[in-house]
């Protein structure tokens, strides 16, 4: 089954999103020790929407399908241009505190955090489709700072 | 839900959920500490790319003024996420026991 529920392309809609995924979580039956990674990957793409396509009149459509070990979640974004998701450059991290300013890691987190996310863009309709899947006992990347004894 | 505020002995205590609709807030008080500043994220439940911004923001200003802000209590999703932006290179970090 799938919980799905339309938002409309506004920042002041994120309580909603989050109110949302607590509900379909609960619906689906999904472990809740995944809903941090799983609010973290849909505020991140909510607001790029948001933010890459602000005078867009459609309403983000979301949905939310319990899995085996987890929960994949698809959001489509309607009468948009193109906006590969999956191939956004990493940030780099490795940079002194004076080289880094704030902003552009939402990507680059997502990408580390989820099991996979894969993008479809559809030129008929112009419609962009992001689709993510967080498991349990996703895969990690190897190169994450804590497991690398870079601390 | 998202409280910040003063506690104990200098400490500042985050609770609930740092996310972009609640990083203005977060910003406009840590932008009024001093010093070496522990911030207790025992209650911080979650944290977006924006509060990650709020936190280097306060970070490089009060390494400027020869203070720093400690991150304590920190939970597994936030370790993740500091690990994985390079946050665990540029502040000390308690995790959470």
């Amino acid at each position: 089954m799938t919980v799905a529920r339309a938002f409309a392309r506004r920042f002041d809609e994120l309580p909603a999103l989050v109110a949302f995924t607590s509900e379909a979580f609960a619906r689906e039956s999904v472990d809740p020790a995944l809903r941090p990674d799983v609010d973290f990957a849909l505020e991140e793409l909510f607001t790029n929407m948001v933010k890459y396509s602000p005078t867009g009149d459609a309403e983000v459509m979301i949905e939310v399908t319990g899995i085996a070990g987890g929960v994949e979640v698809r959001m489509t974004d309607f009468g948009v241009e193109p906006f590969d998701v999956t191939q956004a450059p990493d940030a780099d991290v490795t940079l002194p505190i004076e080289a880094r300013r704030p902003g552009g890691l939402g990507l680059h987190l997502i990408r580390r955090l989820l099991d996979s996310i894969d993008y479809e863009y559809r030129q008929d309709i112009r419609q962009s489709r992001i689709t993510f899947r967080k498991t349990k006992g996703g895969v990690r990347p190897p190169e994450r700072a804590a497991d690398t004894g870079r601390r | 839900m998202f409280a910040i505020e003063s506690g104990p002995a200098g400490v500042v205590i985050a609770r609930g959920r740092l996310d972009a609709a609640q990083s203005a807030a977060a910003q406009a008080f840590l932008d009024t500490v001093r010093g070496i500043v522990a911030l207790d994220c025992s209650g911080l439940e979650y944290i977006s790319s924006a509060g990650l911004g709020v936190l280097l923001k306060t970070q490089k200003r009060l390494l400027g003024e020869g203070g720093k802000l400690r991150l304590t209590g920190v939970n597994r999703h936030l370790q993740d996420i500091f690990g994985y932006s390079g946050f665990d290179q540029l502040f000390e970090i308690e995790p959470a026991p």
